[in-house]
């Protein structure tokens, strides 16, 4: 009667560590004029004091930047000695994010990498009620429509990048799914791998969910809503400890799965892929 | 048996295709019955005794009673052991 299946969601995976550390004085231009972004329509205020740290921060979101002075503000601070009490809070190697009600701070940022985790992982809280989630996929654009390849790392998602026409990758890395304007969309994020030219600031209807198998011959089987969901949760970046978090996560990855169409894709590494795919 | 086995209320659970996915947050592992545990599962409400889920399950599914407990007294061993329920204090009467 058991089963007796279980699987791991992911916790931190796909984090970069390393990067250059940021000069001890540096300037405080962000502090008076934040960086504005957006991402799957989530508008962020970033607030940062170190001018090396707020730099590379708009060259990576530069595509991403939004205006209007509305959004989540975030505030980061070097020192990582605050009390981390709020409606969420995480630790990740030196770093911490506390989400209160009036917006997060950062605490312990020392690089640029850092503060794309922790966007990452602030994300994945901000978009729970907004019927949203962050997959580790990489999203290719046809014909106007998002094709959305998930798997863990090493799945083959930044080869399926490299093999899509220039200028269709929304993402090779994560992607951003959300429910919005009565459908399922794929919104691009500044969160890449391998393939370092993704990354737009655009969204499309999605066409499909392709959970990616190597494999000696190109093969695409249709998957049932339970089988896609199987498939989907170790792919989910999800790092809220609480049940009614995993309750939010459950209720919208099931909508999910029973509203986009969901197939195992067996591939070979190579573009003849995506003749199964449009057939 | 007359104590009443109930469903762990720290976990987040979800019907799908007529099966329960469960997901526990404290570990973040992920369960999976079938459609026979996940009728059962349903009535681990802190209220029945196995018993009386063996003489509602025997009803739906058209099977001996003893047969009916049988599958209860596994799922109870098998989902205790997981701490995916308790097993309540046994009733009164």
């Amino acid at each position: 009667m058991w089963r007796g299946e279980q699987r791991a969601l992911p916790s931190v995976r796909g984090l970069r560590t390393g990067g250059s550390e940021l000069s001890a004085a540096e300037l405080r231009p962000g502090l008076d004029r934040p960086l504005q972004i957006s991402i799957g329509r989530v508008p962020l205020r970033l607030f940062i004091p170190e001018g090396g740290l707020l730099r590379r921060a708009r060259r990576r979101y530069g595509d991403f930047s939004s205006t209007g002075g509305v959004g989540l503000p975030i505030r980061l601070y070097r020192k990582g000695d605050a009390a981390a009490t709020g409606a969420f809070s995480y630790n990740l190697e030196g770093a911490s994010l506390v989400l209160r009600s009036k917006g997060a701070e950062f605490r312990g940022v020392r690089h640029e990498y850092a503060l794309d985790s922790l966007l990452r992982i602030l994300l994945t809280v901000v978009l729970l009620p907004r019927r949203g989630f962050l997959l580790h996929a990489a999203t290719v654009v046809r014909d106007g429509r998002a094709y959305v390849f998930a798997g863990r790392s090493g799945a083959g998602k930044s080869t399926v990048a490299s093999l899509s026409p220039s200028g269709s990758v929304l993402t090779d890395e994560i992607s951003l799914l959300r429910w919005t304007a009565g459908g399922w969309r794929a919104y691009g994020t500044p969160f890449w791998g391998e393939f370092r030219a993704a990354g737009q600031n655009a969204h499309y209807p999605l066409a499909g969910i392709y959970s990616l198998v190597q494999a000696s011959e190109e093969r695409l089987e249709f998957l049932s809503a339970k089988a896609a969901l199987r498939c989907l949760l170790p792919c989910v970046l999800f790092f809220a400890p609480e049940r009614r978090a995993h309750e939010s996560l459950l209720h919208t990855l099931v909508d999910f799965a029973a509203d986009v169409p969901s197939h195992r894709l067996h591939f070979r590494r190579n573009a003849a892929f995506w003749k199964g795919i449009a057939a | 048996m007359k104590a009443c086995p109930a469903r762990n209320p720290n976990l987040a659970w979800r019907e799908i295709d007529g099966e329960i996915m469960i997901i526990s947050p404290e570990d973040s592992q992920v369960h999976e019955l079938n459609e026979t545990a996940s009728w059962i599962w349903k009535h681990f409400d802190g209220t029945q005794s196995p018993d009386a889920i063996a003489a509602r399950l025997a009803a739906a599914f058209d099977v001996e009673m003893e047969t009916a407990r049988q599958h209860i007294v596994e799922l109870i061993e098998v989902l205790d052991k997981k701490r995916l329920i308790a097993v309540a204090a046994e009733e009164k009467n």
